[in-house]
């Protein structure tokens, strides 16, 4: 097994859509620690939970295709293995919890069923032991009046408490390895923070390694020990969250986090924004796909960057031909902006003197 | 959910006041009179205004409603104009032959429907889908007559299989299991045509709640879990599909006094659809307004039954 | 961290295009949303056929009378061998037992049959939308009135009301039995039309209208009623198909068309006795109704899946 839990080498999921092959994850590969808490970081449609549904294999395959790579979990490749294993995994060895608690119960089962056909399936206890720890684990989970809760159908919960569940459910083997797909996007602020602290508590107490997938960045910087940032379907940089966030070394990741409002920048200025749209997944480009949107792009970005270590930081690692800390680079990159700038101002001049028919007399 | 059935209860009382008005004028709007189609035409008109006055036609129609209605709520039904017997007696001999013919027939409906539908719903966009989806069409969209036509020429005609119309061969006189196997050999052929009719419009309706019901997050959660999939289809997805289906068969269900009508006439089926038809054709109003009485009371009553099953199926509406 | 401060001017040989230009805007045409629907629907390969098939139908029903010119009453009972005949070159569907050429009764039994079933549906919707519309807006007393005048009529089965009508009504012609289809299905639109002026009326697009001081006829018919149209066109190309099947078991038990005039359904109560000796007598108005019926399904069915706002692509 060596040092990691789960390993994913240079991932490929395809759709097959009428047009073509939708590449929404093109080449990824990161790896999880026992334990770890991993955070994975993106736009929306960067392929953040295709990922995830691919190492859980819950994506049904004719419009899916797994063009390549492996997943290696307990020694084994959990893109090999028959639907029967995966069976035994999926629950059992990795639990996964959804972004909406709203849809994600069967509104004609309790609660207590629910969880209990969990332990039934993979611990194979009887009905009442199953009840039993269903009672405990809703404990856990922090849901009052355990016992009596047990029996409520899932719409008698508020949202956060179906998250609870969800999460009990989704623990309640006692997996090596829980994944959360954007678990609190979904509910209300104050609910998010507690949601997260129980994921955090219960998954430490147990030892369960954690992949959190987020488009949020606070989430990822208060609860995640690495971070992976992922855009159009490939792995742009990963490291250790503190230096992620202190040491960025991805224009995508530096334009993530300088748009990030700070409580410490000068009021009234503009808040900044990474302009520009992601890539057309179907047919995208050649290379690097964040080279159309990145300032400190050149010729070489048209051949995607390899992902490797930071000279001197093994646990620190980006796919970018340029060193953004630089000086020369940013000049470059600063410059280049500046060009932008005055070739749209001229551009929205000339508009309106197209289109005012007379001159203001000044 | 007990006040529920109360309040209910309670509307479905001056409904079925206002569907008794409702009706009553209705049969009396019928041209041709009792007076004129039932009655001897050698009476005397003498005889004819004595007997006009023993039924009580004489009167003005809404007189003969409160005459009615104060017998009614007695229980009295009065007596048919053609055979003189007590109406109450009539139906109950004839409601087995229908209930026979009835429930048989749904269930059968119902266990094929789910299968076809949740079959045709996995399989969903393939030629097995599409064959279903043809024979579900064929129950649709053939008027029921003509499939008990159909059935009558190929099955009892050509192939000689099953007998076409009444419910028995022989006279008295034979061992009961012989009578039983006869009895049971008339009903197949109507069974199954009135099965058709509903089986093919049920399919249909499974088959789009499947497909919806596998759409939903739960199922996904339910993989994720790992639940197989036969299981995650009966335990989760049929659990949930199956609900909006057996309320409109329970809708259904409640036109057993009318909804065999057309069957039983075809099959010659001595139940209360073909005694409708032959009173009908007398002008016999108090049989008319007991059978459409019943006939209403049914609906009413399984319209109620298809709500609570409702609420006794999905938590959601039980606990709101 | 902050490169915006840093000015400078170097700049490098191998400088690529300006930057942010090679993504070009993704300029995608609006379709027009009858364009949407058009594009959906065609896209149904069944539906297509539906109304491809009826388009067949009606042609055959109104314009083939003037290419087959014979007319469908004259009796050829003279000659023996023209009698239930089978198909032949002057009488392709063959002959009744009174020498009447089949193929020609189909064409007129047939414009009874559609139009008693379209005309009766658009009475029914009509009346339909009048009673659902003014039930779903003003809801209370309004609403339990009419609903219960609804269920009075709902509350008596289907079939047993159809035949006490019919004696009651009907005289053989096709007004009657139009009337008489009518008067029992305006129920399931009436139901159908409440259900979403109901659900309508409490949109924004209503109150916003009404701040600028809409009516409530306005309101009604020319705001929630459009909203409306999509469900309410379904219904009523299916009901077209339900009221041709309930005119054919009226006429079939002798209870709707009666002669002179002849539809499919009396076509076949004719020649049921006959089924042994010349099938097709029943056959052909059989699967005639049977083919109608299902185009209008298959369209309905097509209708309803290209105007669903929330069918996903396929």
């Amino acid at each position: 097994m060596g040092e990691y839990l789960l390993e994913v080498q240079d991932l490929k999921t395809y759709f097959k859509v009428k047009a073509g092959k939708v590449r929404a994850v093109d080449g990824v590969s990161f790896a999880i620690k026992p334990g770890e808490k991993l955070g994975v970081v993106g736009e929306s449609g960067c392929g953040k939970s295709v990922t995830a549904l691919s190492i859980m294999r819950l994506l049904p395959q004719p419009p899916a295709e797994m063009a390549g790579g492996s997943v290696l979990f307990d020694d084994q490749d959990l893109l090999d293995v028959p639907e029967s294993t995966m069976r035994k995994i999926r629950g059992g060895k990795i639990g996964m919890i959804f972004q909406d608690p709203m849809t994600c119960l069967n509104p004609t089962m309790t609660v207590g069923k629910q969880i209990g056909e969990a332990l039934r399936i993979h611990l194979k206890v009887s009905k009442d032991e199953a009840q039993k720890r269903a009672i405990s684990l809703l404990e856990q989970v922090g849901i009052p009046a355990a016992a009596e809760r047990i029996n409520s159908y899932p719409h008698q919960f508020s949202g956060g408490m179906r998250q609870r569940v969800m999460i009990a459910i989704a623990l309640a083997c006692n997996p090596k390895l829980l994944i959360a797909d954007e678990p609190t996007t979904a509910l209300d602020v104050t609910v998010q923070a507690q949601i997260l602290e129980l994921i955090n508590g219960v998954c430490s107490d147990f030892g369960t390694a954690v992949m959190i997938i987020t488009h949020d960045l606070g989430v990822v910087a208060g609860m995640t020990d690495r971070v992976v940032v992922m855009y159009a379907g490939k792995v742009m940089e990963t490291a250790p969250t503190d230096e992620l966030f202190a040491n960025p070394r991805h224009p995508y990741t530096l334009g993530l986090l300088s748009s990030v409002p700070r409580l410490d920048e000068v009021r009234h200025s503009q808040l900044r924004t990474i302009e520009g749209a992601p890539p057309d997944l179907l047919k995208p480009p050649p290379g690097c796909p964040f080279m159309p949107r990145c300032a400190f792009a050149r010729a070489i970005c048209r051949t995607m960057p390899p992902l490797e270590a930071l000279p001197g930081n093994s646990a620190h690692f980006k796919a970018c031909w340029v060193d953004v800390t630089d000086p020369q680079e940013q000049a470059y990159a600063e410059k280049r902006r500046q060009t932008r700038i005055e070739k749209v101002l001229a551009a929205t001049n000339a508009q309106l003197a197209s289109t005012q028919p007379v001159s203001e007399e000044k | 959910m007990g006040r529920y059935i109360i309040r209910r209860l309670l509307q479905a009382i001056p409904l079925l006041f206002l569907v008794t008005i409702f009706m009553f004028t209705l049969i009396h709007l019928i041209p041709g009179g009792a007076d004129q189609v039932i009655f001897n035409p050698h009476l005397s008109a003498a005889g004819r205004a004595a007997l006009r006055a023993r039924f009580g036609l004489d009167q003005p129609v809404p007189i003969q409603y409160l005459k009615w209605l104060g017998n009614a709520l007695t229980g009295n039904f009065s007596f048919s104009f053609g055979t003189n017997q007590p109406v109450g007696d009539i139906l109950k001999q004839r409601f087995p032959a229908t209930l026979q013919l009835f429930v048989p027939a749904l269930a059968l409906a119902l266990v094929i429907a789910v299968l076809l539908g949740v079959i045709s719903a996995l399989r969903h966009g393939t030629a097995t889908d599409y064959t279903l989806t043809t024979l579900a069409y064929i129950g649709i969209c053939m008027p029921i007559f003509l499939l008990g036509l159909f059935a009558q020429e190929i099955f009892g005609v050509w192939l000689h299989w099953f007998p076409t119309s009444g419910t028995s061969n022989y006279a008295t006189n034979i061992d009961p299991v012989s009578a039983f196997v006869d009895h049971i050999q008339h009903l197949i052929l109507p069974m199954l045509v009135l099965a058709i009719s509903f089986v093919g419009g049920w399919s249909r309706y499974m088959r789009s709640s499947m497909i919806d019901v596998v759409k939903q997050d739960y199922i996904r959660t339910g993989r994720a879990k790992g639940v197989s999939t036969s299981a995650l289809m009966v335990r989760h997805a049929l659990r949930n599909a199956v609900i909006p289906l057996i309320t409109i068969v329970a809708l259904d269900f409640g036109a057993v006094a009318g909804g065999a009508t057309i069957t039983e006439g075809i099959f010659a089926w001595p139940g209360l659809g073909l005694l409708f038809f032959q009173s009908l054709a007398i002008r016999d109003y108090p049989v008319l307004m007991a059978e459409l009485l019943l006939g209403a009371v049914f609906v009413i009553a399984f319209n109620l039954i298809a709500d609570i099953l409702y609420a006794v199926m999905d938590p959601r509406i039980r606990y709101s | 961290m902050d490169i915006s401060e840093q000015l400078g001017s170097a700049t490098t040989q191998d400088e690529v295009e300006p930057f942010l230009e090679l993504a070009p805007e993704l300029v995608q045409k609006r379709r027009s949303q009858g364009r949407i629907i058009w594009d959906r629907f065609i896209r149904n390969r069944a539906a297509v056929v539906g109304a491809a098939a009826l388009l067949v139908l009606v042609l055959f029903c109104f314009v083939g009378p003037y290419i087959w010119t014979l007319n469908p009453d004259s009796l050829n009972a003279l000659s023996a061998t023209s009698t239930l005949a089978n198909p032949t070159l002057a009488h392709p569907l063959g002959t009744d037992d009174v020498g009447r050429d089949t193929l020609a009764r189909a064409m007129y039994g047939g414009r009874v049959s559609l139009l008693v079933g379209f005309i009766s549906m658009l009475m029914a919707i009509v009346f339909g939308i009048g009673i659902g519309s003014f039930a779903g807006y003003y809801g209370g007393a309004v609403d339990n009135i009419l609903m219960r005048f609804t269920d009075i009529v709902l509350a008596v089965p289907l079939y047993l009301l159809l035949f006490v009508l019919s004696a009651a009504f009907v005289d053989g012609t096709p007004k009657s039995v139009i009337f008489l289809i009518a008067i029992l299905t305006w129920t399931y639109a009436a139901r159908l039309v409440r259900g979403e002026f109901l659900a309508l009326k409490e949109r924004e697009f209503v109150m916003a209208s009404r701040t600028i001081g809409a009516g409530n006829f306005r309101l009604m018919f020319r705001h929630i009623l459009p909203n409306a149209a999509g469900p309410i066109i379904v219904n009523a190309t299916l009901l077209i198909g339900t009221n041709i099947i309930l005119e054919s078991v009226l006429s079939y038990f002798g209870f709707g068309i009666q002669p002179p005039t002849s539809s499919w359904g009396s076509m076949i109560a004719t020649g049921e006795s006959f089924f042994d000796v010349d099938p097709f007598l029943v056959f052909v108005p059989g699967l005639l109704i049977f083919f109608t019926v299902l185009s209008f399904n298959l369209v309905g069915d097509g209708l309803r899946d290209a105007l669903d706002p929330q069918m996903t692509e396929r």
